[in-house]
């Protein structure tokens, strides 16, 4: 026996258990590429019936889970009537609003093309006597209605949430208080239900009421408010309360998975979207 | 941080509602009375901690005899209610607690706090006597011409809201 032989025998006593290892890690692997090869046949025969059980199940998901989801949305309004009413009240208020002024325009334009001629002469005839040039009483005529503060008011405790106003005013949280009573006592001492204060004039300015479920929106306009004005002045608050409503509703939904829940929605940021929808509106 | 918070202040006529109001935001008196009619609303920042203060509206409403006479569109969303009578004058406190069951009625839920005014129209030790034969219990003994407990009122009241928001 050489000295190769020798270490052959070494190698045999010394390394067997390794060999075994190596001989089943080798017997894993083959396993493993029988598996994969085999899952991709079977695969094939599988997936065909996977496809037909999610079909079923996408077709059953209204006997299913309908009910459930029916019931859920249900307790869910029911929970929060007030805010998806007033979320609804904008859209449902605008369509309605739209068709008539749709009307009433067709309408208008009628009557104006009768009494533009006579306007005119008018016009002309007040410029003889009264001295002024027509451009200016034409311009007179035109109007120039402007916004010049918004409010958004609690109903009920007149508590004001918001404001956005162009020029200094007294305190707005006691304007908002005295335009809730003056609104409560009119609403309250006619006893009319469903009826609503809309306007308060007073010489140059107007105040325009737009009453929701929760909340009413107030805006100053100044100059000659016309129904063309108030038809826009409508439009802007039934965007802004959609999306102001909007917000709210988002609140209560991501509130809840918040550690300290937010009840409502900062002042800053509503004053923001007045400012927005308001700012630079042309009436 | 501020809040704001609605309260209304009630009681029979002339009972110093608005002298209350007139004492507390603007610390002045004046003797001729003036009836308010429907009602009057002011404001006040009252600081209740170092970090907190509440915007108290104040809606002084028109005095009446009869409680059950209260416009409730006024009293809505209100936060918390001062009610007052003049310790001077019984028909203002004679029905006091029946006054009150009602009040608390139309309010349900809010801080009701009962005011006795114009203490210094009367002697002190036939006062507390009165009260007892009476049997009120006032929160708050107050005088809107001396200021007397006038500024403790509107405080605790304010405080009293802040905590329980």
């Amino acid at each position: 026996m050489n000295e190769k032989d020798r270490l052959e025998i070494l190698k045999d006593i010394l390394f067997t258990e390794d060999r075994e290892d190596i001989d089943k890690i080798a017997d894993r692997i083959e396993l493993l590429e029988q598996a994969y090869n085999s899952r991709e046949k079977f695969a094939s025969r599988v997936d065909p019936i996977v496809e037909e059980q999610l079909d079923k199940f996408t077709k059953s998901i209204p006997h299913t889970l309908g009910p459930t989801i029916t019931a859920t949305l249900k307790k869910e309004i029911q929970n929060h009537k007030d805010e998806v009413v007033d979320a609804l009240y904008p859209v449902l208020g605008k369509m309605v609003k739209k068709y008539v002024a749709q009307e009433i325009k067709v309408l208008s334009e009628k009557i104006d093309n009768q009494l533009s001629f006579i306007s005119a002469w008018k016009r002309k005839l007040r410029s003889f006597f009264g001295g002024s040039k027509e451009k200016e009483l034409l311009l007179d005529d035109i109007g120039g209605e402007k916004i010049e503060q918004v409010m958004l008011i609690e109903r009920g405790s007149g508590l004001l949430k918001a404001s956005f106003s162009k020029t200094e005013t007294i305190d707005e949280e006691m304007i908002s208080g005295m335009l809730t009573a003056i609104k409560t006592f009119v609403e309250d001492a006619f006893n009319q239900k469903n009826q609503e204060l809309e306007l308060i004039e007073y010489e140059l300015y107007n105040i325009h009421i737009q009453s929701f479920v929760n909340y009413y929106v107030a805006v100053v306009i100044s100059g000659a408010y016309s129904l063309k004005a108030k038809d826009k002045v409508q439009d802007i608050i039934f965007d802004f309360y959609h999306n102001f409503m909007e917000m709210n509703l988002d609140l209560i939904y991501t509130s809840r998975h918040l550690e300290q829940p937010v009840d409502t929605i900062s002042s800053k940021l509503i004053q923001k979207k007045l400012a927005e929808y308001f700012g630079n509106a042309k009436i | 941080m501020q809040k704001s918070k609605k309260i209304v202040i009630l009681g029979h006529f002339g009972v110093g509602k608005t002298s209350l109001i007139q004492r507390f935001v603007k610390d002045s008196f004046s003797d001729k009375y003036k009836v308010t009619i429907g009602v009057h609303i002011t404001k006040k920042i009252v600081e209740v901690n170092e970090n907190d203060s509440v915007s108290l509206i104040i809606w002084d409403l028109e005095g009446t005899d009869e409680v059950q006479m209260i416009r409730q569109a006024y009293l809505l969303g209100t936060h918390g209610v001062v009610f007052v009578f003049d310790v001077s004058r019984p028909s203002t406190f004679q029905n006091l607690n029946s006054d009150l069951k009602i009040v608390a009625e139309k309010t349900p839920d809010v801080p009701l706090i009962i005011v006795g005014n114009k203490i210094d129209l009367v002697i002190q030790d036939e006062l507390q006597s009165l009260l007892k034969d009476n049997n009120i219990e006032a929160n708050y003994l107050t005088s809107a011409k001396t200021g007397d407990a006038v500024n403790e009122m509107f405080t605790h009241l304010a405080t009293l809201l802040n905590d329980l928001t």
